[in-house]
């Protein structure tokens, strides 16, 4: 029986204890004879499991866990309580094997060495994990396809642009073809076109090699690319576990309809939606996907007054995070 | 055997790194220049050299003036290859949060920082040591060994000695990293070191009292006892007895680096690097 779980996380929990110090100088006196300790929750009782070639994202405001759960995944952390299986292997255990199946991309550092030329650090890279030069090769090809990573191959990395050291970055962290790639922000700080050929690779990678991924990410447009499933965490839970297009149905099974009337008068309503907000001569309908279609509220809503123009807005996922992330 | 390779790569590297600095690298020749130039003029005030007598008979504490600037100009020399960037290397891993990405690598974090100062040191004998050579023969003197026969003892000293400074280096950083200003603290440690070693006055010069407390620690195992074997001051048996002792120095800071790093590692682990 092939086990087809790439991650599993149990009941995984991280609590850091910090020292809790009182404001002002009477604190600071205070403090001298006994401190505080306080235990802050960064991860509580985390469960996840990811599939063999699946890509996830990460999401969650600044400070709800995000880091401290992919530190830990990685192996650099470690937990308070629980455990984490990469490929069935637990990671706090077997670190130095695990770690060679395992990938990562730091948006905001770089694993490339500054007073290097890329193509040295390659190689660095290519020693430490053992890769003949072989399949060394043919890698380098592959990426060099979609990242143009050859062009910068000789060029220090001091010397690079961020959006050419991320790549230099990706493409480090995949060398050694690992099973599973972490990327934490890996877009961050880049231009269009960079976002679009680092989406195009990791879509690529996904396809060809079944590399399981696993994203964080403050870049919705990361996630709509991407992703088909989507954890939302906050305060170190998950709050949300679930496909891109059923958090849509759930959080907002709603669309909404802009109609731009010739005039403000008489502006109509509709039973099966409703009228939202009346600015001018445009009015924004509300209705829900299952009580009407938005043909048929159109059709309807024309008989009764004459329609200039119409729109068909969608809840945006920015909007349904906000959401998610207040409840 | 093949573990090993990955390091020789990072060794390797570290090499190609290095020169790419110039400017350190310029500035450390001129240091040590200074400080070799003054000490020939120290030393030979000290000794009462006159210029039109001959000086070669001129004892003191058994040394001859000869001896003496061989002895500071290879003070020199091993103060180069006894440098270390360790306990910066750790300090600055652990605040920017690089130690992450080297401990995802599949080899030992200090196995790195090994090899990359024996990378960096390796480059430094092309950028400091023949340059100063060069210098302190021109100069001073030509600092040949008195017995070649004692060649491989003073290899075999040298490289204890780079054990024992290297771990005092490693287990200095992991003690130092959280403090504010690690600078000053490495600085303060180089210096004193530099002082209890016998690296620019040789332990001799010490009250006995003093000398025997410093015969105990083993800053003196760094620099004079290769030193002493250089310039052939010691007898053979004094020399095996320092040697032994030095052996025995590795050994326990071994030890004790095995269990500090494994503790560091830790607790790094567990605060989040």
């Amino acid at each position: 029986m092939e086990n087809n779980k790439m991650i599993e996380v149990t009941d995984l929990s991280k609590d850091y204890h910090v020292v809790k110090k009182e404001a002002g100088l009477s604190g600071a006196i205070k403090g001298l004879f006994k401190s505080g300790k306080q235990t802050i929750k960064a991860v509580s009782h985390v469960d996840l499991s990811v599939d063999k070639g699946e890509i996830i994202a990460v999401i969650g405001p600044n400070g709800a866990g995000k880091s401290s759960l992919i530190k830990m995944m990685t192996g650099v952390l470690t937990p308070t309580g629980g455990q984490v299986l990469i490929n069935g292997k637990d990671i706090t255990k077997n670190r130095k094997e695990v770690v060679k199946n395992i990938g990562v991309v730091f948006g905001q550092r770089t694993q490339l060495n500054w007073d290097l030329r890329l193509g040295e650090s390659f190689e660095l890279l290519r020693h430490i994990y053992e890769i003949d030069r072989d399949e060394y090769e043919k890698n380098l090809e592959v990426m060099d396809e979609i990242l143009g990573i050859k062009e910068i191959i000789n060029k220090p990395v001091r010397q690079m642009s961020l959006g050419q050291r991320v790549k230099g970055d990706l493409v480090a962290a995949m060398l050694h073809s690992p099973e599973v790639l972490f990327l934490d922000e890996p877009t961050i700080g880049l231009d269009v076109n960079t976002k679009f050929a680092l989406r195009k690779f990791i879509k690529e990678i996904n396809r060809v090699n079944k590399t399981t991924i696993v994203l964080t990410t403050h870049d919705l447009g990361d996630i709509e690319e991407l992703c088909e499933r989507l954890i939302i965490i906050n305060h170190g839970k998950i709050i949300e576990d679930c496909n891109l297009l059923d958090i849509t149905d759930r959080i907002a099974p709603y669309k909404t309809l802009v109609v731009e009337y010739y005039d403000d008068e008489n502006i109509p309503t509709h039973e099966n939606s409703t009228l939202d907000k009346v600015e001018g001569n445009v009015a924004r309908y509300r209705f829900m996907k299952n009580d009407i279609t938005a043909a048929a509220l159109i059709a309807e809503l024309s008989n009764k007054k004459k329609m200039k123009d119409v729109a068909i807005e969608e809840v945006g996922i920015d909007e349904i995070i906000r959401i998610a992330y207040g409840q | 055997m093949k573990w090993i390779n990955k390091y020789l790569f990072v060794y390797k590297t570290q090499i190609i790194r290095s020169f790419t600095y110039k400017y350190d690298v310029y500035g450390n020749i001129i240091m040590q220049t200074i400080i070799m130039i003054t000490s020939a003029f120290f030393w030979r005030a000290l000794y009462g050299f006159d210029i039109s007598k001959p000086y070669g008979d001129v004892m003191v504490n058994g040394v001859r003036l000869e001896d003496m600037l061989t002895y500071i100009i290879m003070s020199s020399v091993l103060s180069v290859l006894l440098s270390t960037n360790v306990e910066r290397r750790i300090e600055s891993s652990v605040r920017n949060g690089s130690i992450s990405t080297d401990m995802m690598k599949p080899l030992n974090i200090f196995g790195i920082y090994l090899s990359e100062d024996l990378g960096r040191i390796t480059a430094l004998i092309f950028q400091n040591i023949l340059p100063i050579l060069i210098i302190g023969s021109l100069f001073i003197k030509v600092p040949a060994m008195s017995d070649l026969t004692q060649l491989p003892r003073f290899c075999i000293s040298m490289m204890l000695s780079f054990g024992i400074n290297w771990l005092l280096a490693a287990l200095f950083g992991m003690w130092a990293f959280t403090a504010i200003d690690v600078d000053a603290l490495i600085q303060v440690k180089k210096h004193l070191l530099r002082l209890l070693s016998g690296s620019i006055i040789p332990l001799w010069f010490f009250p006995d009292w003093f000398a025997n407390i410093l015969k105990a620690l083993p800053f003196a195992y760094i620099y004079q006892l290769p030193l002493d074997i250089y310039i052939g001051k010691s007898s053979d048996v004094e020399v095996l007895q320092m040697m032994t002792i030095q052996a025995i120095w590795l050994v326990v800071l071994g030890l004790a680096f095995f269990i500090v790093s494994k503790r560091a590692t830790r607790k790094i682990m567990i605060q989040g690097g």
